[in-house]
């Protein structure tokens, strides 16, 4: 763990000034709220006459809904109401998941509830509102349904076949979307290479396990007509704008209020069915409705994530230099595509990223997505980049061992270098300010690789299959209006911060970004303090309240940091230029005379100040003794987005060591190395804890969890018992050190670091485990890589 | 006309609690009430409710009766009363003095919370074909001591599982104890097995009672778990050891005869094949140190 | 005899005595603590998997979600909310310094958990540690700080035995 970063950021001032803050890894201090058991949660609210909520489902993954009768459920204890789609859609408009900027997108009509046809198992048919969950679920037992089951479409790769189910007639087939990018000629190129290889990796679903599941409170307040929304999501403003157009509410008269978040990793980012019924539900009864989904709910109705096929091709010239890239992927979405973000993205940055480290003067990327009677795939952590990383990182390791090069060396010769920026990735989007040579040297120094290799050589003498991976990747982190709004979502992709000095010398700021435990709260504060020179325990902090922060994007994409920190980075400075001309006014010295440290106005040559607290006393009680003219505003507000790239990229490098068992196929991680460059650390214990958390995410990923369903399109594993997430037992430690280039976006210099260790960590772990096979020529191609998968890879089963 | 849905329930249904005051209290409540179950840890029995997998009548919570909750020891035996923890199993003096490797088996069973509150009884009673305590009771000649309202009657644990979550105790019936041999000196339980995240229900599981006779293995029983429907004796692959030792290929044949193997999320019928294989040789390494 | 759907009954909550208090027998303990506002206890799966609605019962851990509120007549219960020795204060202070919780949904469950660890006053090592936290689910930090910190109380909670 770094204490203090290396001094990162010049136009941020020297590190050892009074509060200097950014670049410290302080105590996260409002956590301790979480100890006490004091945190704020959705289903901790209760509000007078709310009342409970749960769902009918379809047990099928493609049935037609002949009938449904309510009669005997509605006459059961407790039961207030039930809804049917119908009675929904009187006061919810349908939305649709497309975006504009991509190309063609097709994806029908979505309604909260379905109507005629139910297209996944799990997909909500009806709402019954009672006084406690429990008695809701007794009566959803009561309700009698007459389902005639349809063929479902469940596999992605005869999706497009002419035989196939087609879920949504009117649009002909199951084809969502298709993109193809192209740089240079492919084709010349793989005619030029003297080396290609190739490899089909294929990536099950799995879904983002959010320990706190989803959850709403809907209170419509008829006198008002104000609808306020308590809300475990990751962009207020975004829900919003949305619940307003779709329920018809002047948006001004929407307050969405997303306190603490249980995790949230993508998963809280989207717009469910069954949140906005619970939200009709509320506006047709006229009193608060509670929504909180259970385990076996998240399971089936949570956005999956991954469900990819993807096959790559790598062409080099004898000396390994890369000189043509191809990939084909194709992905699969379940029935609908999500809105507002669609579920195109995570293809989208599959073709984008292949290849991102490297010059591949070559590229081409084909990505299709189909429809399948599955639950919907959209977002989540690190999207594509798993994908993306290891169909590189895979190909990259093959050529190296085809053509005898050590895996550092190949990639070392193909790196972007780092005095090269800005660049462009192969697919041709815009790169700057990265350090893949810095980050992979730095990487091997620390892993010690000639010694790992001498400990492999060793335990196979022994029959020990020792492996090592590594990897360099690249992030994409705060992104730019060029992402979602050109495409016509209203997804904001700035994000505003707004800092008062208060009459008690308090500092206020609110920000639009959210806390989800990342630690948003501790950043914002030491951006805050740090540039206005204030100490902590001054600052407090209002988030996750569309009434009382400035309007914004919210937390994804790992935009919190770059974007909402420097909205907080802007607005601080304003605010202390504010301050200083009202000093200077009232202390009768020029501006450049005084600054702001330890909670007061000092002069710089030493002599008496003036403290925040009185200055704020006396613009608030005693302006008649300021100067005439003087700007009184102790208020500052900031917006921020990015400008003229589409995303500002991190990268990273990753190394581990595993072992694979070759009796029972299990495979231990024994260490696991990360280097990351995200910029500038604003408290680096809390990137060093992102990249720990993302790592094992990606574990999960590559080992153990899928969403395993049967031919017939049920999932077989919709519970915390069968669902494999990582536990501690079996997860590693993790060795985190860091590069710092600064992005040159901003004056924080901050890019993200939430996805990476998620992104990665797939691809590291099937080189290292490919590695350990190599002894026996055998390798995996399938995540998760399951002890049944390395048996069968290894001909043992 | 079907219902729907009934699988995305987590809050019970709807039934009554009965605290019974004595085991005879207990049979008399469950033979008039048909529909009821015994509550007595309720680890297995609770999320099965809260999934609605089990409608039952009424809870016959027998985890206060006092004569449930002994440990005792005579000169051939070892008494667990069903309602004694797991956590209570692994602290007590006689278990750990005359039986240990039941502690090493109970280490595998779930998380320590969960083995707070979870019972012996209820873990030999519910039978689940993937869990430790049914395979280590048939492995350990153990006898199930139930009660019903002819009395007590005594069952050894081989002849106690039918098949899947199926048990031979009777509507009218409690299981009060399990009634463990002491092992000889020349004689010792051994376990092992195989799982992708501790406390997980195993992909396959093997118990082996052995007996040495000369540094030579005079008797094996060895009972499979995780494997089936039921935890399953391998006769004949023990007999197959004794007389050849261990050869893969051999012993996979051999178990692949005598036991019928079920695939499960985890592994299926053939990976368990090949674990229970590999289990054989692990058992028998483990026996040489 | 026979039984019945709801139950009135006695015990104490975080040193509150509650006496006579009917609660429906069907409902799960962890439901029972959040319905008189007592919802530092998180429910996260309702079948004993994630460790999210630990408490303690009698002593020791339980999960709040696979005991039935009417099992709980005569028992004493701690909550997260209850945790304010000496013994916990520090460790709450250790777990604040490792970032040992990220959204902190799972917390309460961990320092319940924790507590029993605690309890045994015993030396763990890091594997012996994430074996006794292997219950319990997060899904944010990696567990490595949560190992961090335990080891730490451990450490503090017997240094001077």
């Amino acid at each position: 763990m770094v204490d203090i970063t290396l001094n990162q950021n010049s136009k941020l001032g020297s590190i050892d000034r009074p509060n200097s803050y950014i670049g410290r890894s302080l105590t996260r201090d409002g956590a301790i709220r979480h100890l006490e058991g004091g945190g704020k949660f959705v289903d901790d609210l209760i509000l007078p006459r709310m009342v409970n909520s749960a769902f009918l489902r379809s047990p099928y993954a493609h049935a037609e809904i002949k009938s449904i009768n309510i009669s005997d459920a509605q006459k059961y204890p407790g039961v207030i109401d039930i809804f049917l789609s119908e009675h929904i859609d009187t006061v919810c408009k349908p939305w649709i998941g497309v975006l504009s900027h991509l190309g063609e997108m097709r994806s029908p009509e979505q309604s909260p509830l379905a109507k005629k046809i139910a297209r996944w198992q799990g997909e909500a048919i009806a709402i019954v509102i009672a006084n406690t969950r429990a008695q809701a679920e007794d009566a959803i037992e009561a309700i009698e349904v007459d389902w005639v089951e349809k063929e479902p479409q469940i596999n992605m790769e005869t999706a497009l076949d002419k035989d196939t189910v087609v879920i949504h007639k009117e649009l002909g087939n199951n084809l969502f979307w298709t993109r193809t990018v192209e740089q240079g000629d492919v084709k010349k190129a793989f005619k030029e290479s003297s080396t290609i290889v190739e490899a089909t990796l294929d990536f099950a679903r799995h879904t983002g396990v959010t320990l706190e599941t989803r959850g709403i409170v809907a209170d419509w307040d008829k006198s008002e007509k104000k609808m306020s929304i308590y809300h475990n999501g990751q962009a207020p403003h975004m829900m919003q704008h949305i619940i307003a157009k779709h329920f018809d509410i002047s948006e001004g008269l929407v307050r969405v209020i997303s306190k603490d978040v249980g995790g949230s990793f993508g998963i809280k980012v989207h717009v469910y069915g069954d949140e906005m019924a619970a939200i009709a539900a509320s506006k047709i009864l006229g009193r608060p409705v509670k929504f909180v989904a259970d385990r076996l709910e998240s399971f089936t109705t949570d956005i999956h994530a991954r469900c990819h096929k993807i096959s790559g091709k790598l062409g080099v010239d004898k000396n390994g230099k890369f000189l043509s890239m191809e990939i084909n992927d194709l992905s699969g979405i379940g029935p609908y595509s999500m809105y507002p973000r669609t579920s195109a993205i995570e293809t989208n940055q599959v073709l984008n990223l292949s290849g991102s480290p490297y010059i591949i003067p070559n590229y081409k990327a084909v990505g299709t997505v189909v429809f399948q009677n599955k639950t919907p795939m959209c977002q989540y952590r690190a999207v594509g980049h798993p994908i993306a990383v290891a169909i590189t990182e895979v190909l990259v390791d093959k050529a190296a061992k085809k053509i005898g090069m050590k895996v550092e060396d190949i990639r070392k010769i193909n790196f972007i270098p780092d005095d090269q920026y800005p660049n462009k990735t192969p697919s041709g989007v815009p790169l700057e300010d990265l350090s893949h040579q810095a980050t992979m040297n730095k990487l091997l120094k620390i892993m010690n690789v000639p010694d790992l290799e001498k400990q492999k050589k060793l335990d196979l003498e022994k029959g020990i299959l020792t492996g090592i991976g590594i990897i360099s990747m690249c992030e994409v982190t705060n992104p730019s209006p060029l992402f979602y709004g050109v495409g016509g979502a209203h997804i904001s992709s700035q994000d505003g911060a707004s800092i008062r000095l208060e009459g008690s010398g308090a500092v206020h700021v609110s920000s639009s970004i959210t806390e989800q435990g990342q630690g948003t709260e501790a950043i914002m504060k030491q951006i805050a303090a740090d540039q206005l020179g204030v100490s902590m325990d001054t600052i407090r902090l209002t988030l996750g309240d569309t009434d009382a922060t400035p309007y914004g994007g919210g937390t994804w994409a790992s935009r919190g940091a770059g974007i909402g920190g420097e909205a907080v980075l802007k607005a601080a400075r304003t605010l202390k230029n504010n301050i200083l001309k009202i000093a200077s006014a009232i202390m009768q010295t020029d501006i450049d005379t005084i600054d702001i440290a330890n909670n007061s106005v000092i002069r710089k040559n030493g002599g008496e100040g003036i403290s925040l607290k009185k200055l704020a006393e006396t613009v608030y009680y005693r302006g008649h003794e300021i100067p005439q003219g003087t700007n009184p505003e102790l208020i500052a507000t900031s917006s921020f987005y990015i400008e003229g790239i589409p995303f500002v990229f991190t990268n990273s490098a990753m190394g581990c060591q595993v072992t694979v068992d070759q009796d029972t196929g299990l495979i231990k991680i024994n260490k696991f190395w990360v280097i990351e460059d995200c910029g500038t650390q604003i408290n680096p214990k809390l990137v060093e804890e992102q990249i720990r958390g993302g790592v094992i995410q990606g574990i999960g990923g590559a080992l153990y969890e899928e969403c395993v369903y049967d031919d017939q399109g049920n999932m077989q594993n919709a519970t915390m018992a069968d669902y494999l997430v990582p536990m501690a037992c079996e997860m590693p430690d993790i060795i985190v050190d860091h590069v710092i280039t600064n992005s040159g976006r901003s004056i924080l210099g901050a890019k993200g670091a939430g996805e990476a260790g998620t992104g990665g960590a797939p691809a590291v772990i099937m080189n290292a485990i490919n590695d350990a096979l190599s002894s026996m020529n055998k390798e995996v191609t399938s995540q998760p890589i399951t002890p049944e998968k390395i048996l069968k890879a290894i001909g043992k089963i | 006309m079907g219902k729907g849905g009934e699988e995305f329930i987590m809050k019970s249904p709807d039934f009554c609690y009965y605290e019974a005051l004595s085991i005879e209290d207990a049979i008399k409540f469950k033979s008039n009430d048909l529909e009821s179950v015994i509550l007595a840890g309720g680890q297995s029995l609770v999320p099965a409710l809260n999934m609605r997998l089990s409608s039952p009548s009424c809870l016959i919570d027998i985890s206060k009766i006092k004569e449930l909750k002994n440990i005792t020891k005579d000169n051939d035996f070892i008494y667990i009363g069903s309602a004694v923890t797991h956590s209570e199993v692994m602290q007590n003096k006689i278990i750990i003095d005359h039986l240990p490797v039941l502690i090493d088996v109970l280490d595998m069973v779930a998380h320590p919370a969960i083995r707070n509150k979870g019972t012996h009884g209820g873990s030999i009673a519910y039978g689940d074909p993937a869990a430790e305590l049914p395979a280590f009771a048939v492995a350990a000649n153990a006898e199930i001591i139930l009660m019903g309202l002819n009395g007590i009657r005594t069952i050894q644990a081989s002849d106690f599982y039918h098949g899947l979550f199926e048990t031979d105790i009777q509507n009218d019936e409690i299981l009060t104890s399990i009634k463990y041999p002491i092992l000889k000196d020349n004689q010792k339980i051994l376990f092992d097995e195989i799982y992708r995240r501790h406390g997980d229900y195993a992909m396959a599981g093997v118990v082996a009672n052995i007996e040495i006779l000369n540094n030579e293995i005079n008797n094996l029983k060895l009972v499979f778990f995780a494997t089936g429907t039921k935890p399953e004796v391998a006769l004949k692959t023990s007999e197959l050891i004794i007389k050849d030792g261990y050869d893969y290929s051999n012993v996979k044949n051999m178990i692949k005869t005598e036991l019928d193997f079920e695939s499960d999320l985890n592994s299926n019928a053939e990976m368990k094949l090949h674990l229970a294989t590999i289990l054989t040789n692990k058992i028998l390494k483990l026996m040489e140190t | 005899m026979q039984g019945s759907k709801n139950i009135t009954i006695n015990f104490i909550i975080n040193d509150e005595i509650f006496n006579n208090i009917t609660v429906p027998v069907r409902q799960h303990l962890g439901d029972f603590l959040r319905s008189i506002g007592l919802t530092g206890t998180h429910i996260g799966c309702e079948q004993g998997a994630c460790g999210a609605c630990t408490v303690e019962l009698d002593g020791k851990a339980v999960r709040s979600c696979l005991i039935l509120s009417s099992q709980i007549n005569g028992s004493v219960i701690k909550t997260v909310e209850g945790l304010d020795d000496t013994l916990m204060k520090k460790v709450k202070e250790i777990f604040l310094k490792h970032n040992a919780l990220q959204c902190g949904f799972c917390s309460s469950g961990m320092l319940i958990t924790t507590k029993e660890i605690l309890n045994k006053k015993k030396k763990l090592n890091r594997e012996q540690i994430r074996t006794e936290i292997s219950g319990n689910y997060c899904r944010c930090t990696g567990y490595q700080s949560i190992v961090d910190a335990i080891e730490e109380a451990i450490e503090d909670n017997i240094k001077d035995i």
